[in-house]
């Protein structure tokens, strides 16, 4: 089996209905073609289609797609700026693409691939965007729990620091209505320097008990992070920017994370592997960042400490494609579809094509 | 696709010659094989070589499940070692289960095993290995001359006992290895037969002579510190981690910066575990080194790993009941694409030895020498072949 060609297909959205801030309304379609007939499907960044095509012809036509450690090296090994920015977007793309036809050629569900039994993956509720209004802020967390079982979710904060704390207290009672365990997740984004986020944190955990906070401050401040990670109670939890190995080891090595957040967008599915094995030699518990489909829910059974998945849309309402992931009851469940489980709506495809051009 | 059960088969073999390291350079011949069978109810069978008795207690963990789901059993099992832990006779177990596990996850796929676990080519760089306290100094040539025609340029001598008689047949082993290189690789191994300062002093004297690309064991394998001493006080890199089994284990040796290069195999925990480890050490810039093994079948796991650089190849003889895929070229082994490890076993062979076991000197495996870590017991004329 070979790898023939790629097909890049962009497509945007309008992003109405989305109250999530983080969703991407464009993005593109990546088929992996190969001359078996099976096609590796991936979903990638707006934009990207240059650096795919590029990189596919230079490393992938001809490879046998099975080889994914074999060829995730060689991708990475052969960049001048190692596996950053764009270029690790674009391996990451292409290393999913590529595990979709590993396993479509063992005609099994990618878990089963991987080594995973049937995933019914711990899920939390991503960061939702601070244009919300309260009372929409209300509605989606009450969607999340209510209709979904969500145990946790995530406030995006860091701004006004009374209305923070405002949306916090509406976030835990909506969640405390259907759950005695919510979870309590915050995300400042990087906003702050170290001093200034414990001082704001300590306030917040005076009220409540946070179970985790990501963007405590910028992710390459090792010492700011872990200063952090000394003053508060809850853990802090680093990763979904960082792409390289280089540079999730200060993390490690320092403790300046408590928890490791792998995005398969960002490190692939090969090295979001690797990452988790490592963060299991230092007992860190992993949670997988949001991905096209919540396809990351096949990593969670061979990870040995995966602890949480995010989920910014529980009603997988991704409008070109389908996925065979679905939220119920608080978990995330992978069917049986061989593959990765994304299909191509290609109607819609076209139509999301002819508006976003 | 489910596990329906297994059997294990024990027999005793005679290698071709003695091997022996520094607690018994006089050497034994005998080495205990086992084979673990997983069965399936598709007609295929997982097997995994090696010493897995005990597989009864961790049995329940895998029965009924679909062997192809293997990490996630390899966490099942572990999770079952929760209170006891994943160790000693219940880890050797494990390890040999997620053998087995990976076997039949191949075979299923119809592809040998380095596919399946991503590699691009079954191709992996080897270095020879004597296990060779035990040879005269002509064995020893005749041993790394051998390899050498086979394009393998590195070699590792058994040192520890005589600095004088380890230069001599640093000298040798290097000139047999020159037909390969004009620059062979030399590498050492104490077997923990030393204190780190005792290592300090020897290996330092012998790298007034050699250039000598790492040394291994040269303290005890949890002995993070003494390690890191050696590591720093010597040109050569520091290799340790076969004597421990598992992550957690080897741990403090990468996070403390103790080692360079991970000495890793299947009874790391297995498949699953070794890569664990594996992956570790590549998160923090640290290549592996895989063990030697009956058939060279490690060399499937090593050919996918990310950062292995060199795997060991000793070829004592201990095949006599197996068939396998894979051969030595250019200094590579080179593995063939018959499904899984590529192993099958002669049954006739198999029940010939268990009938009639062969007798020899001594047997695998062999306890720690007087002196070990305190003070160096030379070996007594007699002892070895080469004083």
């Amino acid at each position: 089996m070979k790898v023939t060609g790629v097909k890049v297909t962009p497509y945007a959205f309008p992003p109405a209905g989305k109250p999530a801030g983080r969703h991407a309304t464009s993005g593109s379609i990546v088929e992996l073609m190969t001359d078996s007939g099976l096609t590796g499907i991936a979903i990638g960044a707006d934009g990207a289609h240059t650096q795919i095509e590029r990189l596919v012809g230079e490393m992938l036509v001809g490879a046998d797609p099975r080889a994914t450690s074999g060829l995730w090296r060689q991708m990475t090994d052969a960049q001048a700026a190692p596996n950053e920015g764009y270029a690790s977007t674009t391996i990451a793309v292409l290393d999913v693409a590529l595990w979709d036809l590993k396993s479509k050629a063992n005609d099994e569900p990618l878990w089963k691939t991987l080594g995973g039994s049937r995933p019914r993956a711990n899920a939390h509720g991503g960061g939702i965007a601070p244009t919300m209004s309260d009372h929409e802020l209300v509605d989606w967390y009450r969607a999340l729990s209510r209709d979904y079982g969500l145990r946790g979710a995530t406030l995006v904060i860091g701004g006004d620091e009374d209305r923070d704390l405002a949306r916090l207290e509406a976030m835990r009672t909506t969640l405390r209505q259907e759950t005695t365990a919510a979870t309590l997740i915050v995300d400042a984004e990087q906003r702050w320097a170290p001093d200034e986020a414990i001082r704001r944190l300590r306030t917040m955990e005076r009220m409540f008990d946070v179970a985790w906070v990501e963007g405590a401050t910028r992710s390459g401040d090792i010492p700011g992070l872990k200063q952090i990670s000394d003053a508060i109670r809850g853990a802090v939890c680093v990763g979904r920017d960082l792409g390289t190995r280089a540079e999730f080891l200060p993390h490690f090595q320092d403790r300046s994370a408590d928890v490791i957040e792998l995005d398969i967008g960002v490190v692939g599915i090969t090295g979001a592997l690797e990452l988790a094995d490592a963060a299991y030699g230092f007992e860190l518990p992993v949670t997988l960042a949001e991905a096209p489909g919540n396809i990351q829910a096949h990593l969670a059974s061979v990870m040995p400490y995966f602890m949480s998945m995010e989920v910014v849309d529980p009603a997988a309402r991704w409008p070109v494609f389908t996925s065979d992931v679905r939220i119920e009851a608080g978990w995330a469940i992978a069917g049986d579809a061989p593959g990765n489980g994304l299909a191509v709506d290609r109607e819609a495809l076209s139509a999301a094509t002819r508006d976003g051009s | 696709m489910k596990i329906t059960g297994y059997r294990v088969e024990q027999y005793l073999m005679k290698m071709d010659r003695l091997v022996g390291d520094a607690n018994l350079p006089s050497g034994v011949e005998m080495l205990p094989g086992s084979i673990l069978y997983l069965e399936t109810d598709e007609n295929i069978t997982g097997i995994s070589l090696g010493y897995g008795g005990g597989i009864d207690a961790l049995f329940g963990a895998i029965e009924g499940a679909d062997p192809r789901e293997a990490v996630a059993l390899w966490i099942r099992m572990n999770d079952w070692l929760h209170k006891a832990g994943n160790e000693g006779a219940a880890s050797a177990s494990l390890s040999a289960i997620d053998v087995a596990l990976w076997d039949i996850k191949a075979k299923l796929a119809d592809e040998p095993l380095w596919r399946t676990l991503g590699a691009r080519e079954g191709r992996v760089r080897a270095y020879a290995s004597g296990l060779d306290y035990c040879l005269s100094d002509e064995e020893l040539f005749a041993f790394y001359r051998r390899m050498a025609e086979q394009g393998i340029d590195t070699g590792k001598l058994k040192v520890g006992l005589d600095v004088e008689a380890d230069l001599r047949r640093l000298g040798i082993m290097r000139e047999a290895l020159s037909i390969a290189s004009p620059r062979p690789g030399l590498m050492i191994d104490a077997n923990e037969y030393w204190s780190p300062k005792q290592a300090v002093r020897y290996v330092r004297q012998l790298e007034e002579h050699f250039e000598l690309i790492w040394v291994e064991e040269p303290a005890r394998r949890w002995d993070y510190h003494g390690l890191r001493l050696v590591s720093q006080q010597v040109n050569a890199a520091v290799a340790s981690g076969e004597n421990l089994h598992n992550l957690a284990q080897v741990y403090p040796l990468i996070a403390n910066r103790a080692v360079d290069v991970i000495n890793v195999w299947t009874g790391q925990s297995g498949v699953t575990g070794l890569r664990q480890i594996a992956h570790m050490a590549h998160v923090h810039g640290l290549p592996v080194s895989m063990m030697n093994a009956q058939a060279n079948y490690m060399a499937h796991i090593a050919a996918a790993l990310p950062n292995h650089n060199m795997m060991e190849v000793v070829d004592p003889g201990r095949e006599h009941c197996l068939k396998w895929d894979n051969h030595l070229e250019d200094g590579f082994i080179v593995l063939g694409d018959a499904p899984g490890f590529g192993i099958e076993v002669d049954e006739a062979k198999l029940k010939e030895l268990q009938a009639n076991p062969p007798t020899g000197r001594g047997k695998f495996p062999f306890p720690r020498r007087e002196g070990a870590g305190r003070y160096i017991v030379p070996p007594p004329p007699g002892e070895v072949p080469w004083r």
